[in-house]
């Protein structure tokens, strides 16, 4: 069943936006607006593996707002994909999260 | 030498604005700050610097881009700084500022500075608990606990720095500046104690590639757990995030909750660390979960038990 977590509208584009954490569990899972459409993660850094990564509420991007970093100690990754391009998790990516935007401009929690 | 701890620690970063946000949040006092940065201090007058990354006054930065720019040593008196810049002076460039400090930086590239401490005395009470077996700390009708009760940082404790080498890093700090080992984390790194204090550690090195070498954390000292508690408390409600913690270390004993920044590493409250001297020997383990802590719990909001009383419910 799909789990109604806010209007894609309610998150300015280009800016990163957590939910969670759900069912009892332990992490946040945290979406970034490009336009249309939507990046989700789990917010688990793979440098220590399970590690918040922003240092306040929402702040999961750099100052230029074009990549994720983690605060804990900068690794940087890419919005689109994930992938570490910078830092401590090189080679490794972050773990996407079921996290969808439906046609009517819904993002929904699937599972 | 008589070297005390670090007087200041100096960052270059991008955000001077959401930097120094966050140090008032955790309870720092914000000294002659403008935009471009300023002091913030714990209450006896230690604290951290904030620049901005370009500033041409700070030091030149590691090689990492690390925002830790300087490390600020307060000594004793006159005598240990001559004793520094002499010892230094032997193999690298010493720099005597007008201000009577000296400037210089260690084997990996750290820039350090040596001055008369500017740390104010404190006159506070600790923690005080009442035990049964044992004296009442606190008298009767005083109470140990309320909400909005101060919880502010007290000193600066100690700064944690990534280094490629620890052999050569401890080394530097042992044999150069009179540092002493107090307990070893195998595989990690050592904690060291320089000779005009007795707290635990006020500098600690974990290994790491080169291309991570910079600050960990840096923790402020806290006039006690429950003041650590509280404080932690409040700086989540302010929408800032725990990384570990709140928890007791086992080498050194110390509490400590650690959080997430916008300086490039965490940030640590810490509390009632063990004090040693010259007669103590160091302990060494491996580094693991188990050797990290006695216990570590987790933040959660505020809850208690609630509802109709049973049989009641309907
Ligand atoms: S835990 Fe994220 S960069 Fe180290």
């Amino acid at each position: 069943m799909a789990r109604f977590l806010c209007k894609l509208d309610d998150i300015a584009d280009g800016e990163a936006r957590a939910f969670g954490p759900f069912d009892g569990g332990r992490t946040k899972a945290f979406v970034v607006r490009k336009g249309e459409h939507i990046h989700a993660y789990w917010d688990a850094c793979p440098h220590y593996g399970d590690t918040p990564m922003a240092w306040r509420t929402d702040a999961y991007l750099n100052a230029a707002g074009d990549r994720i970093v983690c605060a804990s100690h900068g690794a940087e990754f890419e919005i689109e994909t994930g992938r570490c391009l910078l830092g401590a998790a090189l080679g490794k990516s972050l773990r996407p999260a079921p996290i969808e935007a439906t046609a009517n401009g819904e993002l929904v929690l699937k599972g | 030498m008589n070297i005390i701890g670090p007087d200041a620690l100096v960052f270059g970063v991008d955000d001077v604005e959401a930097c120094a946000k966050y140090l008032v949040a955790f309870g720092l006092d914000p000294v002659g700050v403008d935009e471009k940065g300023g002091r913030f201090e714990a209450l006896d007058g230690t604290g951290i610097v904030l620049r901005r990354r370009g500033d041409p006054s700070l030091p030149a930065p590691l090689e990492t881009g690390a925002m830790l720019r300087q490390i600020v040593y307060g000594v004793a008196d006159e005598a240990t700084l001559g004793a520094v810049a002499d010892e230094l002076a032997r193999d690298r460039q010493v720099q005597r500022r007008a201000d009577g400090g000296i400037e210089a930086t260690d084997d990996h590239g750290f820039a350090l500075r040596f001055q008369r401490t500017i740390r104010r005395k404190l006159d506070l009470p600790g923690e005080r608990v009442n035990a049964p077996g044992a004296p009442a700390q606190r008298g009767v009708n005083q109470i140990g606990v309320w909400q909005d009760m101060p919880a502010k940082p007290r000193t600066l404790s100690h700064v944690v720095c990534f280094v490629p080498d620890i052999a050569q890093a401890e080394a530097f700090y042992v044999n150069r500046l009179g540092f002493k080992v107090t307990d070893r984390l195998g595989n990690s790194g050592p904690f060291l104690r320089p000779a005009g204090t007795n707290d635990h550690h006020t500098l600690f090195f974990i290994q790491t590639p080169v291309y991570m070498k910079g600050c960990e954390h840096f923790a402020f000292h806290m006039g006690g757990p429950t003041e650590l508690m509280l404080a932690g408390s409040r700086f989540i409600k302010a929408g800032y995030q725990s990384f570990w913690g709140p928890g007791r270390h086992k080498f050194g004993s110390n509490w400590f909750w650690y959080f997430n920044s916008p300086l490039g590493c965490h940030v640590e409250y810490d509390a009632d660390m063990d004090q040693h001297d010259d007669e103590w020997a160091p302990r060494e383990t491996p580094m693991s979960a188990e050797a990290a802590q006695a216990f570590l719990f987790e933040h959660r909001e505020k809850w208690a038990p609630g509802g109709p009383p049973p049989g009641m419910g309907r």
